[in-house]
């Protein structure tokens, strides 16, 4: 069934109780983390952990053939399930065989991935969640919101009536350690009475067949040690070598998931265990029955997928979420199934198809934070642009996407003039000094709470001409000046004042005319074919003026140009070391410049007064790792006195085409970036990236702040 | 009791890894995650403790394990009856009256300082729900039995674990799923009150 998903964000962003709990999640959560990493060296964790996942994935088979040996030799069965629906054959056999009538579980994710319980209630056994949160999700009939804390989008209230529907009596919903208490009574005769006891699995062990369990609650040892049946259902990626192995996964999960050194219970199981239970009246005891049932449903094929085989070292911690500053925002049920967030999308569409995949895989957009807490090191935005890249592949690039693109791709000046005619038709009337304030009619909701700067009545490609006049002579280097499309038609002045610095340096800056977009929308849609044309294109171009440098006052398009280009043509023998050659030369503005100003001795702290503060912009600071040289370039410009803002290095929302796309996530993300910036006190946000420039001068302008908002090239440019 | 390793340190421990100095470690981390840790000179004085912490639950049932393996909670055990509480060690006894039992009695093999963890080996069913079935769950550990962090743990457990049930215990059972809120004793027990017993050979 199609869903409109830009309607299920509206309403997610107007449950004002969930917005109250992920906010304050998402404030608390990153400090939390840190703490519980006191003393600890997170990167040498994250490594030894990425690094023994990895191994493990190129032997899965290997792995997956001893884990299997090993539960045999102990005394269980083991059951390899293709997909959900041989997993649910084979358990309504077995509960069959077994007599079994009441199910308790303890959070299995795969087993929501196949949504087993639906097969138990058509076969009239009862099946009960165990955990807190889960049963009570399950009585509502809804779907956990997030992997580890499945009903953060309630408060107490909505629980209580929970509560109310299961026990047919009344709770307070103020008290919560009441509702505990009552949930503690109702689920410990669940445990007491359950024939069959079903678990998932944190991690598999091989070399002795062993599970190993990560709770708080204890739901986990109740379920594994009362019932006399015992059920694990583990999918492919949950196995290690070895027991000690383990521990490599138990330092992070725990911190990274819910800030804790360990959770209450790490409970590991190995082969059948005793059980007793009364029969005819007696206590008997027994090894209990235990099934392993070791579920593929997708995950061998990622296995040997070069790229796709590094979700294997993903832990479903849900760190991921916890930082993303969608998900925080529009929470877990507008992903659609069971894994939300970016790694949500990358396993959906490996577990539920590509299909289900790119509805969602929008809502990526690309900031990288993720990289910096993931315990497996995983690149998650580049295994959804690899996803995207597939789809595409597999449906074709959307048509606005593509002709929108060609445009700009074919006729830069051309594009230049639609863009000024399209402007000018809402624009004359609305203009305040920079901005417009309102577009007419459909394009009334790219303006809701934020300003769009005006199109640039001269473009840098034609003020280029006269600029380069002024080179100097005896230069030091050649500078190719790669502007990007926002600095050639919107930025203009800025790209004037990144000539004016260059020069300033003794830089011989020249604009190759034959320049176009560095190909980042068409790539981030997942269209590679047309990327290549653009990539190539700009690498015949600049190379014709054999520069020394190509210097690009936006980060998206140095990323572009100095890392995508490389790998667009690794295996193409001819454009592959072209490339590469030409991807050594390129730098960003503010760090080539940075650099400079140290060679010539200029990188010295001046003397301070106005107080402004820097935004890093995504790209910048987790794609090229600069952040420290726009600091050291605002310390060494007279006048000025740098203040750090909160969450200094938060996506501001534009994202690339995201904060047009869809502008009711994007500026709730604004607001909370504007207001970062007011309250530094600060009259100018300095930053380094034109998107953020227009998205970020957008909200200030739009409340009316008063705060100004300038590229580093900017503020350089005034003090020369 | 069936255990997955019947002498833990002589067969599991590693030269070097175990070391009383990490129980500073221990304590504070044992004691961020909710449970009360007691440091007591022997035996007598677990005893002591033991009677004292009980004092505040009044316990009408209490399940006990590890007896067997250990004469000096064999005695304790027999003692804790003697004022009328009911006792139960035998095993099907456990199993009946682990619903109702107030107060259940455990042992750890060790201690691991990086995170207040206890190493349990719960391969028997009787140590299972004595220390999760009951509100209060009091533990005794060799004080000096203690590693510095979770890998040390592993590698320990690694070396004898062929089969079996066993893991960490840290703190009591708790949740958060409501509004993020600490509450304690959801599932298992809402008490985790662990007694480190300094010098074993001591007083019996």
């Amino acid at each position: 069934m199609a869903r409109d998903l830009k309607k299920e964000i509206k309403s997610k962003l107007q449950d004002n109780i969930m917005q109250d709990a992920l906010s304050r999640f998402a404030d608390q959560y990153p400090g939390s983390r840190l703490k519980s990493y006191a003393g600890q060296d997170i990167e040498e964790l994250r490594e030894n952990l990425r690094c023994m996942k990895a191994d493990a994935v190129e032997h899965i088979e290997e792995l997956a053939d001893k884990f299997e040996a090993n539960v045999k030799a102990r005394g269980g069965e083991v059951f390899r399930a293709k997909d959900g629906d041989e997993v649910k054959k084979f358990l309504i056999k077995i509960c069959k065989e077994n007599g079994v009538k009441r199910v308790v579980k303890s959070k299995s994710m795969a087993s929501e991935e196949i949504h087993l319980n639906e097969c138990f209630t058509e076969n009239d056994i009862r099946v009960k969640e165990t955990d807190l949160g889960e049963w009570m999700i399950a009585i509502a009939g809804q779907k956990p919101s997030h992997m580890v804390m499945p009903a953060i989008h309630l408060n107490r209230y909505q629980c209580a009536e929970m509560f109310e529907k299961e026990l047919n009596e009344e709770v307070p919903g103020e008290d919560i350690p009441y509702m505990i208490q009552k949930a503690r009574q109702t689920l410990r005769q669940e445990f007491l009475q359950a024939d069959m006891g079903i678990t998932g699995a944190n991690f598999g062990i091989a070399e002795n067949g062993a599970i190993g369990l990560v709770t708080n609650e204890g739901n986990a040892r109740l379920v594994t040690t009362l019932p006399r049946i015992h059920v694990v259902l583990i999918g492919y990626e949950k196995l290690i070598p070895k027991t000690e192995d383990a521990a490599k996964i138990l330092r992070l999960l725990p911190r990274n998931g819910t800030c804790q050194k360990m959770t209450s219970y790490m409970t590991m199981v190995d082969g059948p265990t005793p059980v007793m239970y009364k029969k005819d009246g007696k206590w008997v005891e027994e090894n209990r029955k235990q099934y392993v049932i070791l579920l593929d449903n997708g995950r061998l094929e990622a296995a040997h997928d070069p790229v796709m085989k590094q979700v294997y070292q993903c832990v479903r911690c849900a760190s991921c979420l916890n930082v993303c500053p969608i998900w925080t925002l529009v929470g877990g049920h507008v992903y659609g199934h069971i894994y939300s967030g970016g790694i949500g999308a990358i396993l959906t569409g490996l577990l539920n198809g590509i299909e289900n995949f790119s509805q969602f895989s929008d809502l990526c957009i690309g900031c990288r934070t993720c990289t910096t807490v993931c315990p497996g090191k995983i690149p998650i935005p580049d295994l959804i642009d690899e996803l995207r890249n597939r789809y595409v592949k597999k449906h074709g690039t959307p048509t606005m996407d593509k002709s929108f693109f060609d445009n700009v791709l074919n006729d830069r000046g051309l594009f230049h003039k639609l863009l000024l005619k399209a402007g000018s038709v809402g624009q004359a009337p609305f203009k305040s000094g920079k901005f417009i304030r309102h577009l007419p009619l459909f394009f009334a909701g790219m303006t809701k709470g934020r300003s769009l700067p005006t199109i640039a009545e001269r473009s840098i490609r034609d003020r280029m001409p006269a600029l380069e006049k002024k080179n100097p002579s005896n230069a030091k280097k050649k500078v190719a000046f790669f502007s990007g499309c926002n600095t050639d038609f919107v930025f203009a002045d800025t790209g004037e004042n990144v000539v004016k610095v260059l020069q300033s340096l003794g830089m011989e800056v020249v604009y190759p005319m034959a320049q176009s977009c560095c190909g980042k929308p068409i790539l981030g849609v997942g269209d590679r074919e047309t990327g290549k044309k653009a990539a190539m294109r700009n690498i015949e171009a600049l190379e014709s003026v054999k520069p020394d440098v190509i210097v690009t006052s936006c980060p998206t398009c140095a990323e572009t140009l100095s890392e995508t280009y490389e790998k667009l043509f690794a295996d193409d023998p001819v454009w592959g070391p072209r490339a590469k050659a030409f991807c050594a030369k390129v730098r960003e503005f503010s760090s080539f410049v940075a650099e400079e100003y140290k060679a010539q001795g200029k990188l010295l702290p001046a003397a301070g007064g106005e107080k402004v503060t820097f935004h890093d912009s995504c790209h910048m600071k987790r794609g090229l790792g600069i952040y420290e040289e726009p600091r050291a370039l605002i310390d060494a410009t007279p006048g000025v006195e740098l203040v750090e803002m909160k969450n200094c290095d938060k996506c501001c929302g534009m994202a690339g085409s995201f904060g047009m796309k869809y502008s009711e996530v994007s500026i709730p993300m604004l607001e909370e970036k504007v207001q970062n910036i007011k309250n530094t006190g600060a009259t100018t946000c300095v930053v380094a990236c034109p998107s953020c420039m227009m998205q970020i001068g957008g909200g200030l302008d739009n409340q009316n702040t008063g705060i100004k908002v300038k590229h580093i090239a900017d503020l350089l440019a005034e003090k020369l | 009791m069936e255990k997955v390793c019947e002498n833990w340190p002589e067969k599991a421990f590693i030269s070097g890894l175990v070391d009383a100095k990490y129980w500073t470690d221990f304590e504070a981390n044992a004691t961020a995650a909710a449970a009360q840790v007691y440091k007591v000179a022997d035996y007598a004085a677990g005893e002591a403790k033991l009677k004292e912490v009980l004092k505040e639950y009044a316990p009408k049932e209490i399940i006990a394990v590890g007896g067997d393996e250990n004469p000096a909670l064999k005695g304790i055990y027999s003692r804790l009856s003697e004022d009328g509480t009911k006792v139960y060690t035998e095993k099907f006894d456990i199993a009946e009256h682990a619903p109702s039992a107030d107060v259940g009695i455990s042992t750890a093999e060790f201690g691991v300082g990086e995170s207040g963890s206890l190493v349990v080996d719960n391969y028997s069913y009787e140590a299972r729900v004595t220390s999760m079935l009951p509100f209060v769950n009091v533990v005794f550990v060799n004080a000096n039995y203690m590693v510095e962090n979770i890998t040390s743990a592993c590698q320990i457990i690694g070396k004898v674990f062929q089969k079996g049930y066993c893991g960490f215990v840290t703190g009591p059972s708790r949740t958060a799923d409501i509004e993020r809120v600490l509450s304690l004793g959801v599932h298992g027990p809402n008490k985790l009150i662990i007694i480190a017993v300094e010098n074993e050979g001591g007083a019996k």
